[in-house]
């Protein structure tokens, strides 16, 4: 069964790294704590991880008629246009359904939001959706400001009381604008990453400001912002070159990395608006290892972790994570999935994937 | 029925522009900044929603694509709206700089603005957007650096934005000499009655509508045949 993490770790006696860590092989399962994540790397092995921090993405506000709303900002996609989902209540549980494009929302200090469409718009081909879930709306004010006074850090209803923001920052958190943790580097500490470094173990940087997660089944991932620095797209060039792995921490940071992939399967440093959608049609073309939390968020998030690391070895793991009463969201335990290590192109059934087109990338035109 | 926006809808060539399309029976939502204007320059014309506002202002830009989205098309948007700058007009080495800057808020940022709140009716459309510039983004006129340079901009955006987006209709009509109050502002005190009536650029800016030529710049006076014959 799967079992929600209902509180972070340090609230139930653990560390950070406490957490459980399975660490999935060819091989077979293999059951450890997250501080034990160097033995099961190599010298010459590289971490990417996400220096995004997390914003308090969950601001209420009031509805025309007076109706209390919580808008989550899932991201900004253009100028004063963000992408915004409406909760009826705190902790995140009744989805808005009755709102009309070109309704405005009161916010704190007299910033609005007002609803312009819903996402993704007709441009794109997505039909008006009945009951729409994500809007693009325009913002009268200053969003960050009004996340910084006003906000606080989306939550669902898996987690009964508010924790602080720091709760939800990761080790690595710099940048911010995540509007839900990347949760997978979270376990990390700064003792830890000492002890990594001393084991030969390398470490790169992306930034990807992860929007709200609560997706459907069926819906395509949102737009998000990413950066690859030149550095760390010599590092993963190099750690290939090199047939050493590159164990992305997170789904946040294997978007990141596959949006900068050139046609030649190199990695150039590139930022901008992400639209990528890694699955069966589209490979993960550098990583070769990923860390990731358990989450049951919709398809996307399991043709990500099978596009990295096949599908029979993504089934094994959590088949094993549910029997070994793993605990599962963003402040649960941990997996490390280590595919057979070749050139993740090179294995059976590769040369019918490549012939299928690849998604787009980076946008370059106007997210509608 | 085809839907319009057009901003600096009360005077010159946005007013202009605003009746031609009324009186083809297109829905319009326009603005201008004084309400009292903007209302006497609509009166009579159906189909039309006026909000007075300033295209500088975020909270107004949002109001107008709300009005927008609540129909949900949009085929046409004409950024219109501008601002010259001081009058007279300062040379470049003594120019303000936070003139300069309201006069970029007006001519740049405010349309681009527009153009991305705007982009997914216009994107639905595969519609025009006609950014309205002037022979002062091509020209070296002295005393122009302010205004000229930021139509410049306008333009070169114009250019850009068309071949990012090659399923829309991305035009830099110049319009040329109009007897208009932006016009006069730029020569106070001189008689400018010589100046053709802006309801003659009006007429061209609608043959290039009509037409949908491929985007780029176009000049009023190009555009004066019956037809566009490219």
């Amino acid at each position: 069964m799967r079992r929600p993490a209902d509180s972070p770790p340090e609230a139930r006696g653990l560390a950070r790294d406490g957490v459980r860590l399975l660490v999935a092989t060819p091989d077979g399962m293999l059951h450890g704590r997250f501080s034990d994540l160097p033995r099961y790397l190599a010298p010459g092995d590289l971490l990417v991880v996400n220096t995004s921090a997390t914003v308090a993405a969950a601001v209420p506000g009031r509805r025309g008629d007076g109706r209390p709303v919580l808008v989550h900002w899932s991201g900004r996609v253009a100028g004063d246009t963000w992408l915004v989902e409406l909760r009826t209540g705190e902790p995140a549980v009744g989805r808005v359904t009755d709102a009309v494009a070109g309704e405005t929302i009161s916010l704190p200090g007299a910033a609005t939001v007002t609803l312009l469409h819903a996402f993704p718009g007709r441009g794109r081909g997505g039909p008006d959706r009945p009951r729409p879930r994500m809007w693009a709306a325009a913002v009268a004010g200053d969003a960050a400001a009004l996340q910084a006074r006003h906000g606080r850090p989306v939550r669902y209803s898996y987690v009964p009381r508010a924790w602080p923001l720091s709760t939800y920052q990761t080790v690595f958190a710099r940048s911010p604008g995540s509007a839900e943790m990347p949760s997978a580097a979270r376990p990390f500490t700064a003792q830890l990453v000492t002890e990594l470094i001393s084991a030969g173990i390398m470490l790169a940087t992306v930034t990807l400001h992860a929007g709200v997660a609560s997706l459907e089944t069926g819906e395509a991932p949102l737009p998000e912002w990413f950066s690859v620095p030149p550095a760390t797209a010599d590092l993963v060039n190099l750690t290939r070159a090199a047939g050493r792995r590159v164990v992305a921490v997170g789904t946040t940071s294997t978007r990141a990395l596959e949006s900068a992939v050139d046609p030649g399967g190199r990695v150039r440093a590139s930022s901008g608006l992400t639209e990528l959608v890694i699955g069966p049609s589209r490979p993960a073309r550098v990583v070769t290892g990923l860390i990731t939390g358990w989450h049951d968020e919709g398809a996307s998030h399991l043709d990500l972790l099978a596009a990295v690391a096949g599908d029979d070895l993504v089934r094994a793991a959590y088949q094993a994570a549910e029997q070994a009463g793993y605990l599962w969201h963003e402040f649960g335990d941990s997996c490390l999935l280590l595919p057979p290590s070749r050139q993740p192109l090179a294995g059976p059934g590769a040369s019918q994937r490549l012939m299928q087109p690849s998604s787009s990338s980076v946008s370059t035109g106007l997210v509608t | 029925m085809p839907t319009a926006v057009i901003t600096g809808a009360s005077m010159g060539l946005g007013r202009a522009t605003a009746h031609a399309l009324a009186e083809r029976g297109w829905s319009l939502v326009v603005d201008a900044r004084r309400p009292g204007p903007l209302t006497d320059a609509m009166r009579g014309l159906a189909g039309v929603t006026a909000l007075a506002g300033d295209v500088t202002d975020a909270a107004h830009r949002v109001n107008l694509a709300a009005e927008v989205h609540r129909t949900g098309r949009l085929d046409l948007l004409v950024n219109n709206a501008s601002r010259l700058g001081p009058s007279p007009q300062p040379e470049l080495r003594r120019y303000p700089l936070d003139e300069l800057s309201r006069v970029y808020a007006a001519n740049v940022f405010a349309p681009l603005a527009l153009i991305q709140l705007l982009a997914e009716p216009l994107a639905a459309a595969a519609g025009t957007i006609v950014n309205v510039s002037s022979d002062a983004a091509t020209e070296a006129y002295p005393g122009w650096g302010g205004y000229g340079s930021a139509k410049a901009a306008l333009d070169q955006l114009t250019a850009i934005l068309a071949a990012e987006q090659p399923a829309l209709r991305c035009y830099a009509f110049d319009p040329g000499d109009m007897r208009t109050d932006l016009h006069q502002q730029a020569f106070p005190g001189e008689d400018i009655s010589d100046r053709p009536e802006p309801e003659v650029a009006a007429a061209a800016l609608l043959r290039l509508i009509d037409g949908r030529p491929p985007s780029g710049r176009y000049r009023a006076a190009d555009l004066s045949a019956p037809a566009v014959s490219r």
